[in-house]
C-alpha cells in the first residue's frame, strides 16, 4: 500500500524515484513548474530540484512557494553553492527542505522525507492534499492575479528606475552592466552597453570609482563616492555594493548625480569668499603701500628738479623710479577701486541701453577697428541695480573680448530673459578660446594674461564681485573660435513700462 | 618775514624730503616724530601752520590737531595722509577739520605749494590759484542760464570719460549756487521755486572755467556767503557714512547732494567761503587720471 504520493518537479533523478517507491510512496513526475497544476493525482509531498529554479529566474521559488502552500516540499540540491537568493531564503526559514545528492546517493532521503511526511500529517494536522477542479480553477484565477501583481511590480520598478533623476548603472558580480535606466544614457551619452563590461563602455571616470568600491574590503555596506567633470557637466558618482541576504556581493549599482549648478554655485561661493577675504587683506596693504610709494615718488622728483647737471644715467635712473613708482600707485588704486564697497544705488535700468552706452566708452579705441560688433537683443529687458557697476561689468567683459581678439573678430553681444526673474546677457568672442590650464584661475585678482603694466588682473574679479552684489550670477563656455561669457542679473520687467 | 611750519609725521623720510621742499619754498621748518613731541615744540614756539599725518604711533593728527586748535586758535592747521580721506570725513566733521592733503604718487608738489599758500595767506578765491591757462569767465543771472553755462563750459573739455561726471557735478553746484546760495530757497519747497526771477548783478552766479596742460577746472561762485564749513563736513558725512540699512544716511535729504556729487566724482572740490560775502566751489580734474584715488578735502573759512 501506498503511503502517500510524492510530486517530483523537474527531478531528472530515478535513483531517487525508486528509492522513494520502494520505501512505499507512489511517484509522480512533471518536468517543470508550469504542469503542476495539470496533475490530477492527489500528493502529500513535493520535491523539485534545484536547478528549476534558475531556469524560472529569481521569482520562480516564490510562485512554488505559494501554489505549494500547503504541501510539504523539498528540493533537491546539487551545488549548494549555487542556490538561487529567494530558494536559499525559503529553505533557510523552514519552507522548503534541502535534500542533497549525498543524501539520495546514501538512502538516507527516505528517512528526511518520511520525516516531512509525518511532521506534515501530525504538526500540521493536514490531511492529503485532494486537489478539486474547484481548487485548481482557484489557483489558477490566484496565479494569473501573481503574475499580474508582479506585472504590476515590474512596471513600478521600471518607472521607479526611470523617474530616479539620476543616472542609474547597475552591474552583476562579473562586472557586466545589467541595467542602465534612461537618465544615465543621457547624462553619460551612452549606446546600447547592456551586457557590455563596465570598463569597456563607461567613461573611465565612473569605471575607476567601480574599481575603487572593488578594492575596499571593509565590511560595512561600503560605498564611494566621486566628483568629477565630465565634458561640461559636473557629476557626483557613487557607487554601492550590493549585496544578497546572505551578505554576499550580488552586484554594484552606480548612481550618477548631475551637480553642476550646484558646483557653479559653491564654486561662485567659494570665490566670492576668498575675494571678500582677500580684498580686506588687499586694502590694508595698498593703502600701507601709499606711503612709501609717495616718499619714493617726491624723492625722485626732487632729484630730478635739483641735480640739473647731472650725468644723462643717473636723470635717466631718477625718471624710472619715479615712473616705476607710478606704475605701482596706479596698480594700488586700481586695488582700492576694487576692494572698496561703495554704497550701490539701485535702479531700473534698460538693458540695451546699458550695453549701448558701454560700448561707447570703449569702442573708440583701436583694439575695436577690425572688431565687428553684432547686437542681438530682445527689446524692453530690464535689469535692477547700481547703473556704473553694471556698466563696469560690460567694460570689463567686452574689453577682456576684444582683447581675447586681439583686435579682430567678431563681438557678440545677446540678451534674452534666463527665467521670470533674471535677465540673460551673452559676451561672445570668436578669440582662440580660454587655454584649460588657466580657467580655475580667471577671476583670482591679480590673475592675468596680458604682459606686465597691461592689465592688473582685476577685470574678471570685479565683475564676478558686482555680480555677486547684484544678487547674479556669472558663467563662461569656451573653446577655440567661441568664448561666450553669460551674466544673469535681476530682472525689472515689470517697471519698464510703468 | 618767512612763515613758520611744524611737519609732524611718524615717517622720518617724509620729513626730509618734504621738509627740504618747504624749506625751499622760503618757509622756515620744524619737524616732529609724533603728537607730544610737536605739542612739546608748540610750547616754545609759535607757528603759522601746524601740518600733521593722521596715522600716528600714540597720538593721531585728529587729536594732535584739535589739541592745538584749543591751545593756540590763531595757528592754521591741515592734515595730510596717504590713506583715503573718504574714511575720515566722518572723523573730519567731528574734529571740525575742513583741511586733509594727501600724499599722492606722483607726488603732487604743485598742489601742496598751492594749498599750502593759500590757506597761509588767506588768499583763498579764484580759479587761477589752480590752473595756469586763460580762465574764462560767465555770469549767471536767471535759471535759464544755468544749462547753458554748464553745457559751455562742457564743451570746452577734452573728451575723455571724465567729462560726463564733470559736466554732472558741475551742473549740481550752479544750480546749488543760485538757488541755495544767491536766492536762499528751500530744498523741501521745490515746487514754490520760481523760475523766472532774475537775481541782480550783485547777487549773480559767477562761474569760471579753464584748463592747462595737466588739468581742467571750473569754480562758481554766489555773492551771499552762507554756506559754513561745519555744513560742507554734515553733508559730506551724511551722504558717505551707512546706516543700519547699509545705505548712506543722506540717501533721502533734499540737501547735500550736489556737494557730495562733486566730491565723490571730481578729482579735486574745494570749498571757500567769505562768511556773508561769497562762497566760492572750484572743482579740478586731472587729465590721464594722474592722481586716482586721491581726494583731498579742503574747505577754508575766512
Amino acid at each position: 500500500m501506498q503511503i502517500a504520493n510524492i510530486l517530483l518537479v523537474g527531478v531528472a533523478s530515478s535513483p531517487l524515484a525508486k528509492q522513494l517507491e520502494r520505501y512505499g510512496y507512489g511517484v509522480v513526475s512533471v518536468l517543470d513548474t508550469a504542469s503542476i497544476i495539470n496533475v490530477d493525482t492527489p500528493y502529500a509531498l513535493m520535491i523539485v530540484d534545484q536547478s528549476l529554479m534558475r531556469d524560472f529566474g529569481p521569482d520562480a521559488a516564490e510562485r512554488l512557494y505559494f501554489m505549494n502552500n500547503s504541501v510539504p516540499t523539498a528540493v533537491l540540491i546539487h551545488d549548494p553553492a549555487a542556490i538561487p537568493d529567494p530558494l536559499h531564503r525559503i529553505i533557510l526559514d523552514g519552507t522548503f527542505e534541502p535534500v542533497y545528492d549525498h543524501e539520495v546517493q546514501s538512502g538516507f532521503v527516505c528517512s528526511k522525507i518520511d520525516r516531512l511526511f509525518i511532521t506534515s500529517q501530525f504538526n500540521k494536522n493536514l490531511k492529503l492534499h485532494q486537489r478539486t477542479f474547484h481548487e485548481k480553477e482557484m489557483l489558477k484565477k490566484e496565479l494569473s492575479l501573481r503574475e499580474q501583481i508582479l506585472k504590476q511590480e515590474r512596471v513600478i520598478n521600471t518607472n521607479i528606475i526611470g523617474s530616479i533623476t539620476a543616472g542609474l548603472i547597475i552591474l552583476d558580480t562579473e562586472g557586466l552592466i545589467v541595467l542602465v535606466n534612461e537618465h544615465g544614457r543621457e547624462l553619460l551619452d551612452l549606446g546600447d552597453i547592456m551586457g557590455a563590461s563596465y570598463v569597456q563602455s563607461l567613461p573611465g571616470e565612473i569605471a575607476s570609482v567601480v574599481e575603487a568600491l572593488s578594492r575596499e574590503t571593509s565590511t560595512t555596506l561600503p560605498h564611494v563616492i566621486e566628483r568629477c567633470k565630465i565634458g561640461q557637466r559636473f557629476l557626483e558618482i557613487s557607487a554601492f555594493r550590493m549585496l544578497d541576504y546572505q551578505n554576499k556581493p550580488s552586484g554594484i549599482l552606480v548612481m550618477v548625480h548631475d551637480v553642476t549648478d550646484q558646483e557653479n554655485a559653491s564654486v561662485q561661493l567659494y570665490r566670492a569668499e576668498k575675494l571678500a577675504t582677500v580684498g580686506t587683506m588687499l586694502s590694508g596693504i595698498a593703502h600701507e603701500l601709499r606711503n612709501p610709494l609717495s616718499i619714493i615718488s617726491a624723492r625722485a622728483q626732487r632729484a630730478l628738479a635739483s641735480d640739473r647737471d647731472e650725468p644723462a644715467r643717473i636723470r635717466k635712473a631718477f625718471e624710472s623710479i619715479e615712473a616705476q613708482a607710478q606704475r605701482c600707485a596706479s596698480i594700488v588704486n586700481n586695488l582700492l577701486d576694487f576692494t572698496r564697497q561703495t554704497a550701490t544705488k539701485a535702479g531700473y535700468h534698460k538693458v540695451a541701453d546699458l550695453l549701448d552706452e558701454t560700448l561707447t566708452y570703449v569702442d573708440y579705441q583701436n583694439l575695436f577697428d577690425d572688431i565687428s560688433v553684432n547686437k542681438e537683443y530682445v527689446p524692453d529687458l530690464a535689469v535692477y541695480g547700481d547703473r556704473s557697476r553694471f556698466v563696469q561689468i560690460f567694460v570689463n567683459l567686452i574689453t577682456n573680448a576684444a582683447e581675447a581678439m586681439e583686435g579682430r573678430g567678431t563681438l557678440t553681444i545677446r540678451t534674452r530673459a534666463a527665467d521670470a526673474h533674471h535677465t540673460l546677457i551673452e559676451i561672445n568672442d570668436t578669440g582662440p578660446g580660454i587655454p584649460p590650464d588657466i580657467e580655475p584661475k580667471i577671476f583670482d585678482p591679480f590673475f592675468t594674461t596680458k604682459e606686465p603694466g597691461k592689465g592688473t588682473g582685476l577685470g574678471l574679479a570685479i565683475v564676478f564681485k558686482i555680480v555677486q552684489q547684484s544678487a547674479g550670477a556669472i558663467s563662461y563656455t569656451s573653446r577655440p573660435g567661441k568664448t561666450s561669457f553669460r551674466v544673469e542679473l535681476p530682472s525689472a520687467k515689470e517697471r519698464t513700462h510703468g | 618775514m618767512a612763515e613758520r611750519i611744524l611737519l609732524v609725521d611718524d615717517e622720518v623720510d617724509f620729513l626730509d624730503v618734504v621738509g627740504e621742499f618747504l624749506e625751499d619754498e622760503g618757509y622756515e621748518m620744524t619737524t616732529a616724530e609724533n603728537g607730544r613731541q610737536a605739542l612739546a615744540i608748540l610750547e616754545r614756539q609759535t607757528f603759522d601752520l601746524l601740518l600733521s599725518d593722521i596715522n600716528m604711533p600714540g597720538m593721531k593728527g585728529f587729536e594732535l590737531l584739535r589739541e592745538a586748535a584749543a591751545r593756540y586758535p590763531a595757528m592754521r592747521r591741515a592734515l595730510i595722509t596717504a590713506y583715503d580721506v573718504r574714511d575720515y570725513l566722518y572723523m573730519a566733521k567731528n574734529y571740525d577739520i575742513g583741511n586733509i592733503i594727501t600724499k599722492t604718487t606722483p607726488f603732487n608738489f604743485d598742489e601742496i605749494r598751492v594749498l599750502l599758500r593759500t590757506i597761509l595767506t588767506g588768499d583763498i578765491f579764484g580759479l587761477g590759484h589752480y590752473i595756469k591757462g586763460t580762465i574764462h569767465t560767465k555770469t549767471i543771472r536767471q535759471a535759464g542760464e544755468i544749462e547753458d553755462a554748464v553745457t559751455t563750459i562742457a564743451e570746452s573739455m577734452e573728451e575723455d570719460e571724465h567729462k560726463r561726471k564733470f559736466r554732472q557735478a558741475l551742473g549740481e553746484i550752479v544750480v546749488n549756487a543760485f538757488f541755495y546760495g544767491a536766492r536762499d530757497e528751500r530744498g523741501d519747497q521745490k515746487d514754490k521755486w520760481e523760475f523766472g526771477a532774475e537775481l541782480s548783478p550783485r547777487e549773480a552766479v559767477i562761474v569760471s572755467w579753464g584748463s592747462d596742460a595737466e588739468k581742467t577746472g571750473a569754480s562758481v561762485t554766489d555773492q551771499k556767503g552762507r554756506l559754513t564749513k561745519k555744513e560742507v563736513l554734515y553733508w559730506l558725512e551724511r551722504n558717505t557714512t551707512k546706516g543700519s540699512d547699509g545705505l548712506s544716511l543722506g540717501l533721502l535729504d533734499e540737501h547735500g547732494k550736489g556737494l557730495y556729487i562733486a566730491r565723490e566724482t571730481i578729482d579735486r572740490f574745494i570749498v571757500n567761503v567769505e562768511k556773508g560775502k561769497r562762497t566760492e566751489a572750484v572743482m579740478i580734474n586731472y587729465k590721464r587720471g594722474l592722481y586716482d584715488g586721491h581726494r583731498p578735502l579742503w574747505i577754508h573759512e575766512i
